[in-house]
């Protein structure tokens, strides 16, 4: 389902982002708050649908290469893609939508929270943590809720070995 | 053995002798009348009902015995031990004392009291005693508000039940069981005459007893879906065994007291009176509490409370005044 | 008698909140708070921490669930998940495409035709494969099918949480597992399995439908028609089943659609959403969905509710296996070997109306050389999960009671929710 037009205009207007993605544009993490609240209160994306994190590991710097024609690439660092979709449902005037936002967050630092603007933010973000190990600055109860208290590390990190002889139970 | 027992008060023989006989037969058919119970909630979901243990499944109650007695008996370290090893024979011997005043037969009862009702309804009231003490002394929180609960809804329902049973002494003059019986001799049931107090009066008399011995829809001291096993919780092997059995004894006995009192008792058609038509009505009553319990869900606590003080309650009293103003008028 | 509710919908005053219109009554309570400090509550109230522990005859699977209660009142609800979490988003990046579909069967294990589905519809996006029409329509039948299956058993184990395995509930519960059996059978003779069927696969399906299994739909379905019925009267008309429910758990559609919740409990709450007519896939195109909707918000609601979609499950797909058109059931070769299915770059999220609301799973495609094959990030959007937020919203003002059964009617499914 392609972006509705409404939303492109709140993408260039806001952040001066042409054509967004599929997974929606890349929202500086200043702005996570009001782009959000204005995609909930301007725009009427009410429906929370889920937020998704997934861990990229530090990538090295590529330098360009002429004979392949490929241009540099810069190092990224170890960071987490944090994607939030949310839905607009259908009424006499419009038909039902997704709209979709990306933050990217560095490993060790934190997002703000999305609590505040839905409601639906708290539990899933709990499990982007749990999982993934994103921090979302200002959730009123940021702590595991798949795994154990005590579990260390996160799970669904790329860097977490899922044949590991750790064994969990004492 | 004979010689000793007719050199005794007949009184005491007739009772003592009697009493062993009766009690021990009412043992007997709530074993069977737990698998009479499960074979009628088959055929009403469709399904036989056991039918491995014996032929027909017969042999079922021995069965669930010899399971239960099998069990390790556990009692929880911080359980009060006096009163959670009291509780379960204690429920066992409320619903059998009750079973003393029931005429089975003309002349055939354990004891003739004058003052049978009321002795009946006063000692098979005394089940919700142990039934609180299991739960208080269990120290578990499920137990403790099954416990509770049942305190609340045992205590409560009593005043609709001795006013529905009211209204047969009222309309017999005596509070003797046998004396009730002789005056609906010949078809004159109290359910059907006078017309109108005389149904309504058994009816809330059977509600009010199904609420007395926790059976659905009235069970929230059981309730399994919310409460584990309520009051029985914690307890393990013929324990938890005696409380079912003194769920099913309480029943038996009030649905002979109903019998009793709105039925006629042994009356039967014409002049054939006699045991077998106390046990036929006595087992279509309590066909028809198992038939209840398998339709209905359970009430809420407060709708149950709601039903009896708001609805049960000024019924009742009606009911009452009705009844001494017929006998008065006729 | 058993029509009040109905009747109700066409004179409930209706607000619009976002573009949508809601019931006015149900918006009118404020939101209790899910973190409400209980030290700072009433440090002198006698408040007694019940533990609904992980197994318990009724919480519909491991859930745990710590109430904080005053007396017989919730003061606040904590639940516990993840005592069913086995790491399936982990496992499907280990996996191929292909062989995602057995492993995400288990998460909504009551109606695994719908996970199947949603999983395939993403990959398919991912990989831009064409579905053939003759798939699409047996994946709409087996989809609506399953939406009966699992209101059924819903009805059965709601049935269960009111009276008990000894008791009334007990013989609803007898009733619809029969029928839900039949249900099975046919599952059985499509896919060879009873349960957990991994009969979709990227590009189409991997079962065709057999000869005659046609008629048989038709017949268990009509049979099941019937059925409804029966099982209308004896519990919608019941009174201790009315007095449970009607005015029990009332859900406010605002609070509802905040926390991501969708499907029967938003359209008992007046909420007119439905991803099968408002965002159709599949064969869903041919077919004018009707959507029942209630507004009254309650747990006698959302039975409504789920009954008429059981009747109209069992009249799109008598509908639809009419006209099952002729062709391919799958678009892609058969797959014999894991790595067969590629995707080289890109992210698809895809979404489809479950029983309990909007199933959806997102994928990201690993762009790394050597593991085109295996999804790079996998995420199935729950619907349970987020139903089941609503529990701490939901208890506190109600007793234990109430809170098993308007939970029971939340129809969460634990294998969902922790994955």
């Amino acid at each position: 389902m392609s972006l509705p037009p409404d939303f492109i205009v709140l993408c260039r207007d806001r952040l001066g982002i042409e054509e967004p993605g599929v997974d929606g544009p890349l929202v500086p993490r200043e702005q996570v708050l009001s782009f959000a609240s204005a995609l909930k209160d301007e725009l009427d994306f009410r429906f929370f649908v889920t937020v998704v994190s997934t861990h990229y590991p530090a990538e090295e710097a590529v330098e360009a290469n002429e004979e392949k024609g490929t241009e540099a690439i810069a190092a990224k660092p170890d960071r987490t893609v944090v994607m939030y979709r949310a839905r607009r449902l259908q009424n006499a005037e419009r038909p039902t939508s997704i709209a979709a936002f990306q933050v990217e967050v560095p490993t060790g630092e934190s997002t703000p929270s999305l609590c505040g603007v839905w409601a639906g933010a708290d539990w899933q973000e709990r499990e982007q943590y749990d999982l993934v190990g994103t921090i979302f600055a200002d959730h009123p109860d940021l702590r595991r809720i798949m795994m154990p208290e005590d579990w260390p590390g996160h799970p669904l990190r790329r860097d977490y070995a899922i044949d590991t002889s750790h064994f969990p139970w004492r | 053995m004979m010689a000793l027992l007719q050199g005794m008060d007949v009184w005491l023989g007739q009772g003592l002798i009697l009493g062993f006989i009766v009690a021990n037969v009412a043992l007997g058919i709530t074993g069977f009348s737990i698998l009479f119970e499960r074979k009628f909630a088959g055929r009403m979901q469709s399904r036989p009902g056991p039918t491995e243990v014996g032929p027909l499944g017969l042999l079922q109650p021995i069965a669930d015995v010899v399971k239960l007695m099998s069990k390790e008996d556990i009692i929880p370290r911080s359980a009060d031990k006096a009163l959670f090893n009291l509780a379960p024979p204690l429920t066992v011997l409320a619903a059998v004392a009750t079973l003393a005043v029931v005429p089975f037969a003309p002349g055939v009862i354990v004891a003739d009291l004058h003052i049978g009702i009321l002795f009946a309804l006063s000692i098979s009231s005394l089940v919700v005693f142990p039934i609180w003490m299991a739960g208080w002394a269990s120290n578990n929180k499920y137990a403790l508000l099954g416990g509770m609960r049942q305190v609340a809804q045992g205590i409560s329902y009593e005043i609709p039940l001795l006013l529905s049973a009211v209204v047969p002494i009222i309309l017999a003059d005596s509070f003797r069981v046998g004396d009730i019986v002789e005056k609906q001799l010949d078809g004159n049931w109290f359910a059907f005459w006078p017309i109108g107090p005389g149904a309504l009066a058994f009816a809330l008399f059977f509600l009010s007893s199904l609420a007395e011995s926790n059976r659905i829809p009235f069970d929230i001291p059981e309730a399994e879906s919310e409460l584990v096993a309520g009051v029985t919780t914690e307890y393990t092997g013929m324990k938890f065994g005696l409380f079912y059995l003194a769920e099913y004894l309480h029943t038996l006995v009030i649905s002979a007291i109903a019998a009793a009192l709105f039925f006629g008792g042994w009356d039967g058609p014409g002049d054939n009176d006699g045991l077998l038509w106390m046990m036929l009505k006595t087992l279509a009553l309590f066909a028809s509490i198992f038939w209840i319990r398998w339709s209905y869900m359970r009430y809420r606590s407060d709708q149950l409370m709601a039903i009896c003080w708001k609805f049960f309650l000024p019924l009742g009293l009606l009911l009452v005044m009705a009844s001494a103003t017929w006998v008065h008028l006729s | 008698m058993g029509h009040e509710h109905a009747d109700a919908v066409d004179e409930t005053q209706m607000v619009t909140v976002g573009g949508v219109a809601v019931p006015l009554t149900l918006t009118q309570t404020p939101w209790p708070d899910p973190h409400l400090d209980i030290e700072a509550y009433d440090p002198d109230a006698d408040m007694m921490a019940l533990n609904m522990g992980p197994q318990h005859p009724s919480t519909h699977g491991v859930l745990r669930v710590k109430l904080y209660l005053d007396g017989e009142v919730c003061v606040k609800a904590v639940p516990y998940l993840g005592y069913l979490h086995r790491g399936v988003e982990k496992l499907c990046e280990k996996l191929g495409y292909a062989q995602v579909t057995p492993i995400v069967d288990k998460n909504d294990y009551v109606s695994p035709m719908m996970n199947e589905l949603a999983i395939n519809m993403a990959i398919e996006k991912l990989i831009e494969a064409e579905v053939p029409r003759r798939a699409q329509y047996i994946r709409t039948i087996c989809a609506e099918i399953q939406r009966v299956g699992s209101h059924l058993l819903w009805l059965g184990t709601f049935g269960l949480d009111m009276g008990g395995a000894i008791g009334g509930g007990g013989s609803i519960f007898m009733h619809t597992f029969r029928e839900r059996e039949m249900i099975l059978d046919l599952f059985e003779e499509l896919t060879g399995c009873r349960f957990h069927y991994n009969t979709h696969t990227p590009g189409g399906n991997r079962h065709d439908i057999p000869a005659g299994w046609n008629t048989k739909v038709q017949q268990v379905l009509g049979h099941i028609g019937q059925r409804l019925t029966e099982y209308e009267d004896f519990v919608r008309d019941n009174p201790v089943f009315r007095a449970r429910t009607v005015g029990v758990g009332i859900v406010d559609p605002v609070l509802a659609m905040d926390l991501g919740i969708s499907g029967p409990i938003l359209r008992a709450s007046g909420v007119d959403h439905d991803l099968r007519r408002d965002a159709p896939y599949m064969a869903y195109d041919e077919i004018d969905v009707q959507v029942p909707v209630q507004t009254a918000g309650d747990c006698m609601a959302r039975y409504l509710v789920r009954v008429a979609e059981m009747r109209e499950s069992i009249r799109i797909a008598t509908h639809l296996l009419d006209g099952v058109p002729e062709g391919p059931i799958c678009s892609l070769k058969p797959v014999k070997l894991p790595g067969a299915v590629k995707a080289k770059s890109g992210s698809a999220y895809c979404s489809i109306e479950s029983p309990r609301g909007e199933l959806g799973t997102y994928i990201v495609a690993n762009t790394e050389r050597r593991s085109h094959a295996q999804p790079y990030r996998c995420k199935i959007r729950p619907p349970s999960m987020h139903a089941l937020q609503l529990l701490p919203y939901m208890c506190p003002g109600n007793n234990i009671s109430d809170i098993i059964v308007a939970l029971g009617s939340l129809d969460p499914i634990m294998g969902e929710v922790d994955r």
